[in-house]
């Protein structure tokens, strides 16, 4: 909202600086976001003028006009307010030549409407200069006072060349049934049932409270016209200009709540203008439709309430005063000396209860006048949540295995979500995307990681680990939690000392079993291929706790398909990208608490350490034969390593050759050579028997 | 390194020499000369044991002569013996000693270290676990909710109607049909705050209510350097017998003076939210001029940076609270508007395309 200074001047006088009203206004909740010098056709006084360009908050729709801004700036600086003139209702007796009829007072209960004789003509030089300072472009001096009138009182209205309205008759209804108005923008608009219109007998003739009409417009050879003041009601404007969609001056004021009241005091003041700039005189009576005029609200407020919201104490005389100046009207209760009776001017729509008048209070208390004080703690909080606490450990863990925390978007491109889904109707689709690359919401953290992988590749990274913590969203599983990790180059990091080799599957796998580790999972993999991972070389993490019986799948890990990597842009002779993904919903009953375990105590006895190598079948899965190394020696081997796997020369082809350091110690007592032999035998033998495995 | 260790001198044979003395004279030298590690150490230990004067040798040798005539050739014999063994055993010590002496070759100590392989949170979760740590100081709970939320939790709870302008299409995004959520509300919209969490709290809880919701959020928002269409925030929510607006100045003066600097200025300013009354929007001195004025406060030293207020009594009333009974204050800030200030990163889409080189320039 624009307001000039000088014009302001007119209803409020100012003795402090522009800057300094600027600054008093942005305090008060006006912000100033520019200040601009006003133009220079008037300048009859010394008095400093500027535009101000005022920002409105969307309760306070009796600020965007002048006399608004004037009524805060009285009660800012403690000055007398003083109205704006206005006709003294007409002594003429005639009646009005025009005919009105509301079909629909819910919609637009409060309805004025003049006739006038104008010569239509250019507005004098003064209040063309005061509208265009204001931004409105001045067009002919009939319509000038209508757009001079909405400024400075905030209350649009509209006139109609009276001698193009059929019967002259103004009605107000709903739209019929595929009606069309062209309006003064030029635009030829198809008209909702459900908007409501100004009609004369035949047809819509403006867009009630939006736009008018270009058949009915006012022109140089308009002779008659007829000028509307009325009040429509905010929802049925805010609906009508959206569905059009046209956003006027009028439109903008309406939605957000006119003065149902000012329709007359609006009325009076253009035929006031009009007669003193020369542009015409009325013609008959004022004809006003208010049939049922509205109750003035009234609010108990009480000094107690407004010292326990604020924390601080406030005089009552300076309550009175700030809500007298602002309008409203202020009764102190007698017989309770803290309590007042506001009844609340029309004109204040946003205010409707009592904490409403507690901020008019406040605002013009000052802000920076409430102490700074801190709330009591009357209770201790809750400990962090588990899966808070859970999240944070997985960031140390994660960070600690060399990746960085990504945080990408919850919407991606329909076509990489469809990889990721086995049934296209789970994905669940935004209903007004910002765009085709943001359609769906992700199923996974996958896709939305591998593009950022995949966007460090191509500006000069090679060795990437990302992971990122964050929502998924299907239909069959709803919204669900998960962390995702996506790594390509280096395995470790090219140094002077030596050689680097690339990632692995190996290195993904070992940041997923400390991850589980940490919170509590004990997993396994098993072979499973995925849409979006290589066959072969995919797996499921399935966590097995309370025991294997009972595992569960909780994600995937693999191979990201070469082909989806170059789609997604990662360069054709690209070296491999490794993405896993694990659910961190409902994992409590397969976790183990591992935060109030007590510790082991340390061995009292030493452990003896011997290594064996097998050859066995190259498609026996290490974890195989593992567990039959487990079965046999269950009482003393503490630990099984892998330290080696070889295929080739010395080994028949098609076989394997694995080497495990084995551990063996009794917690009792010391274990005898001779008893790891023994066991070392029977190993050896049930390897024999369950796996064909030959000692190498 | 020379052997520290203080040695007896070596003994002398007194005026009885027999093969047992010559036998312990040599096992004494033999320990002595485990202990040597120098040229200089090995000098020291001839000269005691074959020193023409105070050599123990050369004693024992003089010994022999007085020793009775039947054994002396035996005597002598030995003693030559262990002459000989001991000036052969000082000549391979020699030998190792200057051989072994390879000069020490000095490492480049100026090449790098191997690198230690740590990545990095996100700037915006250390902006995150920061402020949630301030919180957690001052007694709040921390709380994370739904991002696809009903309409119910979003908007109406919070004061804002249906015809509100901030429902409008092009601020919220809504999904096709609704996600399933178990609730008999239908989640039909991504959140466009994290408000709602503070609403499921209320109904779940009595008070007193203190929390805080951090989260990510969606806006229908076009993309560009101030404006992301999805981004993290943190609302507040403290609701009790006696909470004041004064509170609400101190707490969060507090709280932005230990994100920014302990010397920031708080400037709390007159606005409009459905959910707060009275509303204020909170400012801090510009974090590039300190309040000078610069080109990115628009030269008024003061930067927006959060929305506040006290809670509206519809939205206590809307929870079953007595509002009568209870007040309380709530805010919101935007993590990622916090982070751009705080890093001087220039463009909130920075944040979201997680550039290695960007990632790494921030603190552990």
């Amino acid at each position: 909202m624009k307001i000039l200074v000088s014009w302001l001047r007119d209803f409020v006088t100012i003795d402090v600086g522009i800057q300094a009203l600027a600054d008093a206004l942005t305090a008060h909740g006006f912000e100033v976001s520019s200040i601009d010098p006003p133009p220079t056709t008037e300048n009859k006084t010394s008095q400093e003028d500027a535009v101000l360009d005022l920002e409105i908050t969307t309760n306070r729709p009796d600020c965007l006009s002048i006399f608004g801004i004037a009524r805060e700036v009285s009660t800012i600086f403690k000055t007398p307010l003083r109205l704006p003139p206005a006709e003294t209702i007409s002594k003429e007796h005639s009646t009005c030549p025009i005919q009105l009829t509301i079909e629909n007072t819910e919609l637009c209960p409060h309805y004025t409407a003049s006739a006038a004789e104008v010569t239509v003509g250019p507005s004098p030089d003064w209040l063309a200069a005061r509208l265009e300072a204001t931004g409105i472009r001045p067009i002919n001096n009939i319509v000038d006072i209508t757009n001079y009138v909405m400024t400075e009182l905030g209350h649009p209205m509209h006139a109609f060349d009276l001698e193009c309205l059929d019967g002259q008759h103004l009605h107000v209804r709903r739209a019929r049934t595929k009606e069309k108005l062209k309006t003064l923008d030029g635009v030829q608009r198809s008209l909702a049932e459900d908007m409501l219109v100004i009609a004369d007998d035949s047809t819509p003739q403006a867009i009630a409270g939006v736009i008018g009409g270009a058949s009915s417009e006012v022109s140089t050879t308009t002779k008659r016209v007829a000028f509307e003041s009325a009040y429509f009601l905010p929802v049925s404007i805010r609906r009508t200009s959206k569905q059009l969609p046209v956003s006027t001056d009028a439109s903008y004021r309406f939605e957000r709540g006119a003065d149902i009241n000012a329709p007359v005091t609006a009325m009076h003041r253009a035929q006031e203008l009009m007669s003193s700039i020369g542009a015409g005189h009325t013609i008959g009576k004022t004809i006003d439709h208010y049939p049922s005029p509205q109750q003035k609200s009234v609010i108990r407020l009480r000094l107690a309430r407004i010292n326990r919201i604020l924390g601080v104490t406030i005089d009552k005389p300076f309550v009175s005063d700030v809500l007298e100046r602002l309008g409203f009207g202020v009764e102190l209760l007698p017989a309770l000396d803290t309590q007042w009776r506001i009844s609340v001017p029309s004109f204040r729509v946003d205010v409707k209860l009592e904490i409403d008048l507690i901020e008019e209070v406040v605002r013009h208390y000052g802000y920076d006048r409430l102490p700074a004080t801190f709330p009591q703690l009357v209770r201790p909080p809750a400990p962090l949540s588990n899966e808070l606490q859970r999240q944070r450990l997985l960031r140390r863990i994660l960070t600690a295995s060399g990746c960085f925390e990504a945080i990408t978007y919850g919407f991606i491109d329909q076509s990489i979500a469809m990889r990721f889904v086995t049934d296209k109707n789970d994905l669940a689709s935004m209903a007004n995307p910002l765009s085709e690359k943001a359609a769906v919401l992700r199923p996974s953290l996958v896709p939305g990681l591998i593009d950022a992988l995949i966007r460090n590749r191509r500006r000069e990274q090679e060795d990437i680990r990302l992971f990122e913590i964050g929502h998924r969203f299907s239909r069959q599983n709803g919204e669900t939690s998960g962390v995702a990790i996506a790594l390509t180059g280096a395995g470790s990091l090219k140094h002077w000392s030596g050689e680097t080799r690339p990632s692995d599957l190996f290195d993904l796998k070992g940041i997923i079993e400390k991850v589980s580790d940490a919170i509590g999972l004990s997993v396994f993999l098993e072979p499973s291929d995925h849409p979006w991972l290589m066959p072969g070389h995919s797996a499921v993490i399935r966590a097995s706790f309370p025991n294997r019986a009972s595992a569960k799948t909780v994600g995937s890990i693999g191979q990201l398909l070469p082909e989806l990597a170059i789609e997604r842009g990662f360069p054709a002779a690209g070296e491999a990208v490794y993405v896993a993904e694990l659910d961190l919903n409902g994992l409590s009953p397969l976790t183990e608490d591992r935060s109030s375990r007590n510790v082991t105590p340390l061995p009292r006895y030493p452990s003896i350490v011997r290594d064996i190598a097998i050859v066995v079948h190259r498609s026996l899965p290490a974890a195989t034969v593992r567990d039959t190394i487990r079965s046999v020696s269950a009482d003393s081997l503490v630990e099984i390593h892998e330290f080696d796997r070889y295929e080739g020369k010395g080994v028949p082809s098609g076989s394997v050759s694995l080497a495990f350091r084995l551990t063996f110690r009794r917690s009792d007592r010391t274990l005898t050579d001779a008893e790891v032999i023994q066991t070392l035998d029977k190993i050896v033998e049930t390897l024999k028997t369950a796996h064909q495995a030959t000692l190498r | 390194m020379h052997s520290r260790i203080w040695l007896p001198e070596p003994k002398m044979p007194e005026s009885q020499i027999n093969p047992a003395s010559v036998n312990q004279l040599r096992d004494e030298f033999m320990s002595e000369l485990t202990l040597v590690t120098s040229e200089d150490g090995l000098r020291k230990l001839r000269d005691r044991y074959l020193g023409r004067k105070r050599g123990a040798v050369q004693a024992l040798l003089k010994s022999v002569r007085s020793a009775p005539a039947e054994t002396r050739p035996e005597l002598g014999r030995r003693a030559n013996e262990l002459k000989q063994f001991i000036e052969n055993k000082l000549e391979s010590r020699q030998t190792d000693l200057t051989t072994n002496q390879e000069p020490i070759e000095p490492v480049d100590v100026t090449l790098p270290g191997r690198i230690v392989r740590l990545g990095r949170r996100h700037p915006l979760t250390i902006v995150r676990e920061e402020i949630e740590n301030i919180f957690e100081c001052l007694g709040f709970e921390v709380l994370e909710g739904p991002e696809v939320e009903d309409d119910y939790h979003n908007f109406e709870a919070l004061n804002m109607p249906p015809e509100h302008p901030a429902r409008d299409m092009q601020d919220t995004l809504y999904l096709d049909s609704p996600l399933t959520d178990g609730t008999n509300r239908p989640a039909t919209l991504l959140r466009t705050h994290t408000s709602g969490m503070q609403i499921r709290y209320m109904e779940a809880h009595n008070p007193p209510v203190r929390i805080i919701a951090p989260g990510l959020v969606y806006r229908r928002d076009t993309p560009d350097q101030t404006h992301s269409p999805m981004f993290q925030q943190i609302e507040g929510l403290l609701v009790g017998n006696d909470i004041t607006m004064a509170d609400l100045k101190g707490t969060l003066e507090c709280f932005l003076q230990q994100v920014f600097e302990p010397n920031t200025k708080v400037m709390f300013r007159p606005s409009f939210f459905p959910y707060t009354e009275p509303s204020a929007e909170v400012f801090i001195s510009c974090v590039f001029c300190h309040g000078n004025g610069c080109s990115v406060c628009k030269k008024t030293g003061w930067l927006e940076i959060l929305g506040s207020g006290m809670v509206h009594p519809a939205v206590l009333e809307a929870v079953g609270y007595d509002s009568e009974r209870y007040t309380g204050w709530a805010f919101g800030v935007g993590i990622d508007r916090i982070a751009l200030l705080k890093y001087r990163v220039e463009d909130i889409r920075s944040f979201y395309e997680n550039d290695l080189r960007l990632l790494e320039q921030f603190p552990y």
